[in-house]
């Protein structure tokens, strides 16, 4: 007998299915799926507090190599304002949309987490 | 000639390359020593070696690229040869002749080709010699950025920068205008030197419509090169290859010996030997040498597959100077094989890398099934290193037949703890482009350019309500409460 199968049933019909509970979140394998189970999941850069859409955040683990924001900068959207570094890979983090830089939160060589906001930008379609 | 035997052999490499490594060495009867960094203690490499030695901190320049760290820990331990797998220092000239002084077998070419082929300068005014067919390109000494933008103009836009010292898809960027230049030059550069320890780019027009076709040859210890036919590595994503086969779909029998000649040709001419690759690009019924990598490749299983040779046997082998592949031996290709890298990333997320505690694994084992991998529940992703944790190889009667058998495959497949690529490698495999064979190396940014959403399966709900109701929590769990103890789960707060 695998472990982590069990043998469910909905309105009659049984099906082997994979699932593994892990830091509160359930894995699934369904239907030739693999999936973590919506409702007990929280998704990073959402729901999160003095986070902004239009902020830049670490989309993952890694070490920042460049800062080009500077504090009360205007910036264009498609800017390209931090560059990290995670599994040997360069990513370029972009303005999202257009505004001023408020606050740049992290320096060349940080190792910084998933999720961290490194430039906060006020939009500049926004109110003052 | 008379041959040796190695008794011990130690790896200079990680995962799952390692792994692939230590079970040629055991079915050859050599003990292995595997020369591993802090950070990979909880390994299947690790468990599987004759004995392991550290060579230091997780950073790979303080590990797996320090030369003088894995010499002096391999012949600590006896050792009489080094395998250094692909990546790191595999295509690092001045480690097989720092093996070589330290009386230590590379296995792999001399230095002196590692030099000619592996330089990808050189390596093309060794072919402009040879008469090899080359993309237009700059690959001169002066890197001053702005004299890189004056040439990038004058072969015309697109046009792609590339590390001299590498491989592997670090260090390259497509130019496409005058305006982006700078930024993407000085992001190689940098990319450049934290990969393979050197600056050093070269440009080349970028082909639009190209397909990624590879020979893998061999010579033997002497000196006689021979080539295994090819394989077709089109989807790529960020000049990475994602999916690999054997052979391609796209080249007549009269192409393929003149490739095969050609790649025969360059390796000879730079006194190579062992296993390398000559890779080419193919547009519009023309060839054009791209690089040689001097190394095994990653995606050597589908030439294995269809070949029915063992590429790292072959290697230790030749090392311990014998005589390999025997041309009586040789077969014509048989069937077709697809290999699919599995990436720990998230693919809803547009592919960013996943790291964490792997949780409960799945491979479902059968006829023409291969996989290999190089953690087990309960090992962890770290964010230190390349984020493809494993491979996935089938091998059919013909390619309709292996793309069945690899959907099947994926769909079988289960890893849980980290996020991984499976969901956007069955659309690719079952991409009408990909079924046809027609893919050039743009498939990727012109049919999967962002996130993968996952689409729910209708009436999932009342699975996933079942399964919530009926699966225990204290059964993973108990994995997790230790995942909590990692040093790697907030790996930067303890540096």
């Amino acid at each position: 007998m695998m472990p982590h199968r069990y043998l469910l049933e909905v309105n009659g019909e049984s099906r082997w299915v994979e699932g593994q509970w892990l830091q509160g979140q359930l894995w699934l394998h369904l239907n030739g799926e693999t999936f973590v189970v919506e409702n007990e999941t929280k998704s990073y850069g959402q729901g999160q507090s003095g986070k902004a859409k239009s902020d830049i955040v670490a989309p993952m683990p890694g070490k920042v190599t460049k800062v080009l924001a500077r504090n009360g900068v205007a910036v264009a959207a498609g800017q390209v304002l931090i560059v990290m570094e995670a599994m040997k890979m360069e990513y370029s983090l972009k303005a999202e949309q257009a505004g001023e830089i408020q606050k740049v939160d992290c320096q060349v060589g940080d190792q910084v987490a998933l999720g961290k906001v490194l430039v906060k930008i006020k939009p500049s379609g926004d109110a003052p | 000639m008379s041959t040796r035997r190695f008794l011990r052999v130690a790896i200079a490499n990680r995962g799952e390359v390692a792994v692939r490594i230590i079970r040629a060495l055991d079915e050859m009867g050599i003990e292995s020593v595997l020369l591993h960094s802090e950070a990979d203690v909880k390994t299947r490499a690790f468990r599987m070696a004759s004995h392991k030695v550290c060579v230091g901190p997780a950073p790979t320049a303080q590990s797996y690229l320090n030369i003088e760290a894995n010499i002096l820990a391999a012949r600590s331990f006896g050792a009489e040869a080094i395998h250094p797998g692909f990546g790191f220092l595999s295509e690092n000239a001045d480690f097989a002749e720092a093996c070589a002084k330290a009386g230590l077998v590379f296995i792999g070419p001399p230095a002196s080709a590692i030099r000619k082929l592996g330089d990808k300068v050189q390596c093309k005014e060794l072919a402009r010699k040879l008469g090899l067919p080359l993309v237009p390109g700059y690959q001169g000494a002066n890197q001053d950025v702005g004299h890189l933008i004056a040439e990038a103009e004058a072969i015309g836009f697109p046009v792609i920068v590339k590390a001299a010292a590498g491989g592997g898809g670090r260090g390259m960027k497509v130019l496409r205008s005058h305006e982006e230049a700078f930024d993407l030059i000085e992001s190689a550069r940098r990319e450049a030197q934290s990969a393979f320890g050197s600056p050093l780019v070269f440009l080349e027009k970028y082909l639009e419509r190209a397909k990624h076709i590879e020979f893998q040859v061999f010579v033997d210890c002497t000196g006689r090169a021979i080539h295994l036919n090819e394989r077709e590595c089109s989807v790529q994503r960020r000049h990475q290859k994602i999916i690999e086969e054997a052979l391609s779909p796209s080249l007549t029998p009269e192409l393929r010996q003149r490739m095969g000649e050609a790649a025969c040709l360059i390796v000879e001419a730079a006194g190579y030997r062992g296993a390398g690759t000559v890779e080419f690009l193919f547009q519009d019924g023309q060839f054009y040498l791209l690089e040689v990598n001097t190394r095994l490749q990653v995606e050597h299983p589908v030439t294995e597959m269809v070949m029915g040779v063992d590429l790292v046997k072959a290697q230790i082998r030749t090392a311990e100077d014998e005589a390999v592949f025997p041309e009586h031996q040789i077969r014509a290709p048989r069937g077709h094989s697809i290999e699919c890298r599995i990436y720990a990333e998230d693919p809803e997320l547009g592919g960013v890398p996943s790291t964490g505690r792997i949780g409960h694994v799945h491979w479902p084992e059968g006829p023409g099934r291969r996989f290999d991998y190089g953690l087990e529940p309960g090992d962890e992703v770290t964010p230190f290193y390349d984020s493809m944790i494993a491979k996935v190889i089938v091998w059919d009667e013909t390619r309709p037949r292996a793309i069945q058998k690899m959907l099947r495959v994926l769909d079988e497949s289960v890893i849980f703890g980290v996020k991984t690529n499976i969901p956007l490698l069955k659309k690719i495999i079952c991409h009408p482009e990909f079924v046809a064979g027609t893919m050039t190396t743009r498939f990727m940014d012109r049919h999967f350019p962002g996130p993968v959403k996952r689409e729910k399966a209708a009436g999932e709900e009342l699975w996933i309500k079942e399964a919530l109701r009926w699966i225990p929590k204290s059964v993973g769990e108990s994995a997790t409460n230790a995942a909590g103890n990692s040093p790697f789960h907030s790996p930067w707060r303890g540096i």
